[in-house]
C-alpha cells in the first residue's frame, strides 16, 4: 500500500492530545443524594486534587483512537496500483458496424467498456469514439464514470461498415498535451488490415464470436414488361451447412407473399418474384425463422421507383442548352406551359409563381430579392459546401459576363461571386423557386460538364425529376436534405423514432440503422408540406462477421506507470470512520443500563 | 389522608404479632410479664396466708397432701412505640411520605387491637433529639395521630440512639420506620431490644436501590452536606448495589438479634400495601 499524501500521516500525533484529554479529570457535577454513607463503602471514591488520573482504556477511547487513525489514513490517501488498460487519458474506440451485431459481440464489447468505465476518475480520464460508418466523438476528457458509461450505453450496432481509420484519427485528435493518451479498440477488427497498422499506442480487445448466418445480400425491384413490378432477392449463407429459409415479402407493411429458398453452405441463392407494388410502395423482404447469429441482415427494404415523367415547360427566350438539358434528364418530359408541373422562365417579365419554377434573370426579381445593379466579368468564388444540389458539380472554371447584383435576406445563395449571388434558392407562394441572376448564354456554364448535372439537380430539387426517386444506399450513408426555405426537416427512423433536424442542416447522418427513412419538411406552422423517402441497407460484407486482430504498438516514451490504475481506499476508509463515529456517539451518549438486583424483601 | 378506607378496613382485622411478654399498666390482650386473672393457667405455688381460697387446687392437695394455689397468666395492654425517622435523608425521593404512611399503618393496626400506641419522630426540636407525639388506645384517637403524622415536617440531621435506649426499657413493642442511613445505625439496632419485640421497617427509595447515575459526580450528603467524589462507572454502581445488599442483610440480621422483625420497603405510593403484604407473609401481622 502506498500513499498519495504521506505527510498527512503526521496528523496521527493528534492521538497524544486525545489521550491527554482522557487523563485529565473532568469537572465533577454535584449530585445530592440522601446519604453518602453507602457510597463510601464501594471502594473507589475519587477525591484527589491532582488533575491527572491514570489512563484507563475504555471502549470510547479505543473507538476515538480508531476513528482518528482512519481519518488520518484517509487524508494520506492510501492506494494500490492495479494493472489496467486505462491510462491517464484513454480513448474508447467502440466498433458499431454491422458485424458487431453478430453473436453478442457488441454486447460483450459494451460490457467490457462499461467495466473499464467504472475506473474512470480525475486521474484516469476517458473519451468515447463511436467507430461506425461515420465515426464521432461521443464524450471527451470525462472524469465522470457515469457520463462515460451513459455514452457507451447509448451506442448501438448499425448496418454499416466500420471506418476504423477515421475513428483512430479522431482518437489521436483527442490526445492532450499534458496527459498520455492511449487508445483501446473494442472491435472485431474488420476484414482487412488498417493502413496505419501497427497502431501506435492502441490496444485491441477482440470480440470475434462467430455463428452461422443467413443474410439478404441483394434486393431490388424492376418494372416487368407486363407492367408489374418484380423483385429480386438474394440470400447468402455464411455457414457451412445447407439451409432452407422462407423469404416473406411485405408491401407497405402488409404481407404480399413468400417463397422458400434453399442455400448451400458458403454460397448464395436468388429468386425473382412478381409483386403487386406500385411506384412509391415500400417493399420489404424478411427471412422467416432464420434463427441465426445476425438479425440485422435478415431484412431488406426498397421503395419502388419509376412512375410518370414530370412535365417541364420553358417560357421566355429559351435556349438550345435548356432543351438539351430537359431531353437528357431522366424522368422529365417537355410539356406545354399550361400542363407543366414545373416552369423554366428564361428572361422576360416575372410571371405569377403558381408551381415550382426556375427563373433565369427575369426583368424583375421575385419577392425577397432586391436588384441593386449589374456586375460584369464574374468568376465563381463560392459554392455552398455540402449542398446536395451541388453534388458532383464543379463550377471552378465557370465565368459570367454579366449578372444582376442582388441582395436578399430570405433566399439562400447557392453559388456566388464575391458579394454577387449567381444562383439562389427560395420559395414563393409556397413553391420552390430557383433564381439565376445571369443569362445562361452570357456565361460559359452551358458548355461545361457541370451544367447537365447542376440542371438535373435543380430540377430534382424543384420536384421535376422522377416521380419516385429514392436514395438507396448502404447503412451509414448520409441522407441529403432538400429543406425548403423557412422549413425544417423531421426524420422518422426505421425504428419509428423521429428526429428533428437543425434548419440549416443539409444532410442527415444518423443512418446506421438499416431500413426506410421518411423525411418530412415542416413549415413554421408545423404543417408537413412535402416528404422524401430514403432507404439504407445492411452492408453485405458485414454479414460474414469478419474478424481479425489489429496489431498495436507501444507509444514511444510511455511512462513506466502506464497501464496501472490508482485505486484509492479513502472513500471506504471515510465510510468506516463515519460508521465508527456513529458507534462512538452511541457508546458515548447512551445512558448506562446496568442489571438490577432485587434486594427488597 | 394517610390511609384509604379500604386499607383501614383491612387493618382493623389484623394485629401486630408480639414475641415476648409485655409490662404495662392496664389490662389488655397481650401476655404480661406478671401473673394475673386470665383463664390461662400459668403455674403453682405453695399457699401463703392471704391467698384467695378459690385458687387452692384441691385435687392436688388430695393426691399429694400439699396445699398449692393455681396461678394464671396476666393479660395487659401492649405499649406500642412507633418511631418515624423524618430526617433529611428521608426527605428525598418521597421516603418521608412513605414513612408516615407506614407508621400510620402500624398505628392504626395497634389502635384497632386496643394497644397503647405512642408516636415518636426524629429529629427533634433542637433541645431534644426526638419529639413525642400523641398517644391513644382506641380508634377514636386515630384522627389525632393521623393529623400529627401528616403535620410533621421532614429535614435535618437525626440521631436515633438516645430514643432507642429510652424505648428499650418501655416494656412494650417498638416499631422503627427509617432508612437507617446514619453512621450509628448498628448501635441503634443493637441497643433497641424492646421487651415485647417489634419491627424495623427499612425504607429505601428506588433511586437508592438502583442509582440512575453516570459520569464523574460530586455526591452531596443531604443531611451533613459532606461531599464525596465518585466516578460513576459500571463497576462503581455494581459495588454500590452490593453495599446496599450487604447493608440490608446486616440490618436484618441485627434486627432479629435484637428481637425485631425486619422488612425492607421500597418507598412509593403503594408502600403500605406492599409492606402489609410482606408482614403478613412473615406472619408478623395476623
Amino acid at each position: 500500500m502506498r500513499f498519495l499524501v504521506p505527510a498527512a500521516l503526521g496528523l496521527a500525533s493528534l492521538a497524544g492530545p486525545l489521550i491527554v484529554l482522557y487523563m485529565l479529570r473532568s469537572k465533577r457535577r454535584p449530585e445530592r443524594v440522601p446519604s453518602t454513607m453507602l457510597w463510601q463503602e464501594i471502594g473507589e471514591p475519587v477525591s484527589s486534587a491532582v488533575p491527572w488520573r491514570p489512563l484507563k482504556l475504555t471502549w470510547l477511547l479505543v473507538l476515538q483512537l480508531v476513528v482518528l487513525a482512519l481519518f488520518v489514513l484517509s487524508l494520506a490517501r492510501p492506494f494500490i496500483a492495479e494493472a489496467t488498460v486505462l491510462g491517464p487519458h484513454t480513448v474508447f474506440v467502440i466498433d458499431t458496424s454491422g458485424s458487431m451485431a453478430m453473436a453478442g459481440r457488441f454486447e460483450q464489447a459494451q460490457a467490457a467498456a462499461l467495466d473499464l468505465a467504472e475506473d474512470v476518475s480525475e486521474a484516469n480520464l476517458a473519451s468515447v469514439v463511436e467507430a461506425g460508418p461515420h465515426p464521432s466523438v461521443r464524450i471527451a476528457f470525462s472524469s465522470d464514470p457515469e457520463a462515460v458509461a451513459e455514452a457507451i450505453r447509448s451506442l448501438r450496432p448499425g448496418g454499416g461498415a466500420e471506418d476504423l481509420s477515421t475513428a483512430l484519427r479522431l482518437a489521436r485528435g483527442l490526445a492532450a498535451p499534458d496527459r498520455e493518451t492511449s487508445v483501446v479498440i473494442f472491435s472485431d477488427g474488420g476484414a482487412a488490415p488498417l493502413p496505419e497498422e501497427p497502431v501506435v499506442g492502441a490496444t485491441h480487445l477482440v470480440f470475434d464470436d462467430h455463428a452461422s448466418n443467413l443474410a439478404i445480400s441483394g434486393f431490388d425491384a424492376e418494372p416487368s414488361t407486363e407492367g408489374t413490378i418484380r423483385v429480386f432477392v438474394q440470400v447468402e449463407n455464411h455457414g457451412a451447412d445447407r439451409r432452407t429459409v422462407e423469404v416473406a415479402i411485405d408491401i407497405d407493411g402488409l404481407p404480399a407473399g413468400s417463397t422458400e429458398i434453399t442455400v448451400d453452405g458458403l454460397s448464395a441463392a436468388q429468386r425473382v418474384l412478381p409483386v403487386p407494388a406500385t411506384p412509391g410502395s415500400v417493399v420489404t423482404a424478411r427471412l422467416v425463422g432464420a434463427d441465426d447469429a445476425l438479425a440485422l441482415d435478415d431484412r431488406a427494404d426498397l421503395v419502388v421507383g419509376g412512375g410518370a415523367d414530370r412535365g417541364v415547360a420553358v417560357v421566355g427566350a429559351g435556349s438550345p442548352f435548356l432543351t438539351a438539358l430537359l431531353q437528357s434528364t431522366p424522368g422529365v418530359s417537355i410539356a406545354d406551359a399550361d400542363e407543366a408541373d414545373l416552369l423554366i422562365v428564361d428572361g422576360g417579365p416575372l410571371p405569377e409563381i403558381d408551381r415550382p419554377t426556375w427563373l433565369i434573370r427575369t426583368e424583375t426579381t421575385p419577392e425577397g430579392i432586391d436588384l441593386v445593379g449589374l456586375e460584369r466579368n464574374l468568376a465563381v468564388t463560392f459554392a455552398r459546401p455540402g449542398d446536395p444540389v451541388l453534388d458532383g458539380v464543379d463550377l471552378s472554371e465557370t465565368v459570367v459576363a454579366e449578372a444582376q447584383h442582388t441582395e436578399t435576406l430570405t433566399w439562400l445563395p447557392l453559388v456566388s461571386s464575391g458579394e454577387t449571388p449567381l444562383v439562389l434558392l427560395g420559395e414563393v407562394n409556397g413553391h420552390r423557386v430557383v433564381y439565376t441572376t445571369f443569362d445562361l448564354t452570357h456565361s460559359n456554364l452551358p458548355v461545361q460538364v457541370a451544367f447537365p448535372i447542376l440542371g438535373a439537380n435543380l430540377l430534382q430539387w424543384l420536384g421535376g425529376g422522377d416521380a419516385v426517386s429514392v436514395s438507396t444506399e448502404p447503412a451509414g450513408t448520409p441522407i441529403a436534405l432538400l429543406t425548403p426555405v423557412g422549413h425544417r426537416a423531421r426524420v422518422t427512423l426505421p425504428s419509428g423514432d423521429t428526429q428533428d433536424v437543425a434548419p440549416d442542416a443539409a444532410t442527415f447522418f444518423d443512418t446506421d440503422e438499416p431500413g426506410v427513412y421518411r423525411i418530412d419538411y415542416v413549415d413554421a406552422e408545423g404543417d408537413v408540406t412535402s416528404s422524401d423517402v430514403a432507404v439504407r441497407r445492411f452492408v453485405p460484407s458485414e454479414s460474414s462477421g469478419p474478424s481479425r486482430e489489429i496489431v498495436g504498438a507501444p507509444a514511444p516514451g510511455a511512462s513506466a506507470d502506464e497501464g496501472f490504475l490508482v485505486r484509492e481506499w479513502s472513500p471506504w476508509i471515510v465510510a468506516a470512520a463515519l460508521a465508527l463515529m456513529a458507534l462512538e456517539w452511541w457508546v458515548g451518549h447512551q445512558r448506562p443500563r446496568f442489571r438490577r438486583r432485587e434486594v427488597t424483601a | 389522608m394517610l390511609l384509604d378506607p379500604r386499607l383501614r378496613a383491612q387493618l382493623e382485622r389484623l394485629a401486630l404479632g408480639v414475641r415476648g411478654r409485655v409490662t404495662a399498666q392496664w389490662a389488655g390482650r397481650h401476655s404480661s410479664t406478671r401473673l394475673g386473672e386470665s383463664l390461662d393457667f400459668a403455674d403453682y405455688r405453695p399457699y401463703q396466708p392471704g391467698d384467695d381460697y378459690r385458687r387452692i387446687d384441691h385435687n392436688l392437695r388430695a393426691r399429694l397432701g400439699i396445699v398449692m394455689v393455681r396461678q394464671f397468666e396476666a393479660e395487659q395492654e401492649l405499649p406500642l412505640d412507633i418511631v418515624v425517622d423524618l430526617s433529611g435523608s428521608m426527605e428525598m425521593h418521597d421516603k418521608a411520605t412513605s414513612a408516615r404512611t407506614l407508621a400510620a399503618m402500624v398505628a392504626y393496626m395497634g389502635l384497632a387491637s386496643g394497644d397503647r400506641v405512642r408516636l415518636w419522630a426524629v429529629p427533634g426540636d433542637g433541645v431534644r433529639t426526638e419529639i413525642q407525639g400523641p398517644a391513644g388506645r382506641h380508634l377514636a384517637a386515630w384522627p389525632l395521630l393521623e393529623s400529627w403524622l401528616e403535620s410533621r415536617p421532614a429535614g435535618g440531621g437525626a440521631s436515633l440512639r438516645p430514643l432507642g435506649r429510652r424505648l428499650a426499657a418501655s416494656g412494650g413493642a417498638v416499631v422503627l420506620v427509617s432508612d437507617l442511613l446514619v453512621e450509628e445505625w448498628r448501635g441503634v439496632l443493637d441497643g433497641l431490644a424492646p421487651t415485647a419485640g417489634g419491627l424495623v421497617l427499612h425504607v429505601l427509595s428506588r433511586q437508592e436501590l438502583y442509582p440512575p447515575l453516570a459520569g464523574d459526580l460530586d455526591l452531596v450528603d443531604s443531611e451533613t452536606g459532606t461531599r464525596l467524589a465518585v466516578s460513576m462507572s459500571e463497576e462503581a454502581v455494581r459495588n454500590y448495589q452490593k453495599a446496599v445488599e450487604d447493608f440490608a442483610l446486616e440490618a436484618s440480621r441485627r434486627s432479629r438479634r435484637a428481637g425485631l422483625d425486619y422488612l425492607l420497603v421500597e418507598a412509593g405510593p403503594d408502600a403500605a400495601e406492599r409492606a402489609l403484604e410482606g408482614l403478613a407473609r412473615r406472619e408478623v401481622v395476623r
